[in-house]
């Protein structure tokens, strides 16, 4: 039931991917889902579907796992490009029928909006699987440093980023411990109405808190017997390093918007 | 039992993310599936994290959900309404952030003049309805802009607001329900760690 979940679903390997830097590749991800709205036209498109193919060509990670991110998406996906297939106007009407409308612009529009999720999906699938979980965290310890200047506590949130992401596989497993533990006892997950669906998440939240109360407790006694005092003056282990193909890939992007601004129609 | 020292409070704050986490990818978990929409019960961890932790950290528990809903909407949409909507950090962020504030304060307010339980659920139903009514006016206001609509691909605005407003009638209906049967389901478990304290 859970192997659906591509969330922290890392995949160990030595490409050039794998070795960039996670600030890096957090930023350029981020980066991507902002010139992505740049793109207006086919060439534009096929110039970052190309780009996109070559990232993920570089990771060295096999198409199916792309293709497997898409497909629990590829409903809602439909369903967006359909509303906006229907309900714009404009350019040559093929069909309409009351507020229906099946025209030109509509089509083009649709076939848009489905390329900007695909490519949005493959390159967060990108990053996700070549990027281990504590690595972004450190990434975005790392790029949210400038807000100490406000007074921001940086530590203090990367440091319970980190503590969440180390425990979601725990609390996930004993999330499914409790969900066999209600069914054996007669909890039925996912069925009848809406309101005895819901009711069904009682038993299961109220252990997972408890669990988690008392896992928080342990954790900071543990953490002060080994002299934890709070995130300033503390040094760290996992020490981010940039290298030239860090620079490279920031080439490559800014290449990639020029071209991307150069085609815009 | 509680003890407020910073390690504590980090760890139950990361516990409290953990979970938010979880039920963002957990099926059946965080999102029923209701039709085309999806209810969700992260809002519950949301108001038990205000109830028990404060506004302060009701609010930050909020966020990160609401983090997680705008980086959704790009990458792994919930409802084919995310990417319409939640892609704007204002509209995905801000009403999750006032869900921990109102319900906090709410029940920090009742807490004084009426029974536990009853202020529980009334804080609970205020922390919902803020999101919700937030949610829909946030909509409202940014999206029946041309600008918007441009950049949805839709040229015509007042075809983008009706379509908007037939999903936001149907994202209301749903939540509105869930702030009337959650109240009370929420209860149980605060009142536990209520007592230990």
């Amino acid at each position: 039931m859970m192997n659906k979940l591509l969330f922290g679903r890392f995949i160990p390997g030595e490409s050039f991917v794998h070795h960039l830097d996670p600030r890096n590749k957090l930023l350029m991800s981020f980066y991507y889902i902002g010139i992505i709205f740049l793109a207006n036209n086919w060439s534009t498109y096929l110039c970052l579907f190309l780009f996109t193919l070559l990232a993920v060509y570089l990771s060295s990670i096999k198409m199916g796992f792309f293709i497997r991110g898409v497909r629990p998406l590829i409903w809602l996906i439909l369903f967006t490009v359909l509303l906006q297939v229907f309900f714009t106007r404009g350019g040559k009407v093929f069909w309409s029928w009351g507020p229906i409308v099946l025209s030109q612009y509509g089509l083009v529009n649709g076939a848009y909006i489905f390329m900007r999720f695909v490519l949005i999906i493959f390159m967060s699938t990108l990053l996700t699987l070549t990027t281990p979980p504590l690595s972004l965290a450190d990434a975005i310890e790392a790029i949210l440093k400038p807000l100490r200047v406000v007074r921001f506590p940086v530590y203090e949130v990367a440091l319970m980023l980190s503590i969440a992401l180390r425990f979601v596989p725990t609390l996930m497993d004993e999330t499914e411990k409790i969900m066999n533990a209600q069914r054996a006892r007669g909890v039925d997950f996912g069925e009848g109405n809406l309101f005895q669906q819901m009711r069904a998440v009682v038993p299961l939240l109220i252990p997972l808190f408890v669990s988690s109360f008392n896992r928080a407790e342990d954790l900071a006694i543990a953490m002060e017997a080994r002299g934890y005092q709070g995130g300033e003056g503390r040094s760290k282990y996992r020490i981010l390093t940039w290298h030239y193909r860090d620079t490279f890939v920031v080439l490559a992007f800014i290449a990639l918007t020029g071209i991307l601004i150069w085609l815009r129609a | 039992m509680l003890r407020k020292n910073k390690a504590y409070h980090l760890s139950i704050l990361a516990m409290f993310i953990a979970v938010i986490i979880i039920q963002n990818f957990v099926p059946l978990f965080g999102y029923i599936p209701f039709g085309l929409l999806d209810l969700t019960t992260i809002h519950v961890t949301v108001v038990i994290a205000a109830i028990i932790l404060g506004p302060k950290n009701g609010a930050l528990i909020g966020g990160v959900w609401g983090l997680i809903t705008f980086v959704r909407a790009f990458a792994a949409p919930t409802s084919p309404l995310a990417p319409l909507v939640f892609t704007n950090p204002v509209v995905s962020i801000l009403p999750r952030i006032l869900i921990g504030v109102v319900a906090g304060w709410t029940f920090i307010w009742l807490n004084k003049k009426i029974k536990q339980t009853p202020a529980m659920m009334l804080a609970a139903i205020a922390g919902t309805l803020v999101n919700t009514l937030l949610v829909l006016t946030l909509i409202y206001v940014f999206y029946r802009t041309p600008a918007v609509a441009q950049a949805y691909g839709t040229a015509d605005v007042s075809r983008l607001g009706g379509l908007l407003l037939a999903v936001v009638g149907a994202n209301g209906i749903p939540e509105a329900i869930l702030a009337a049967v959650v109240a009370p389901l929420i209860c149980t478990p605060l009142r536990r760690f209520q007592q230990r304290r």
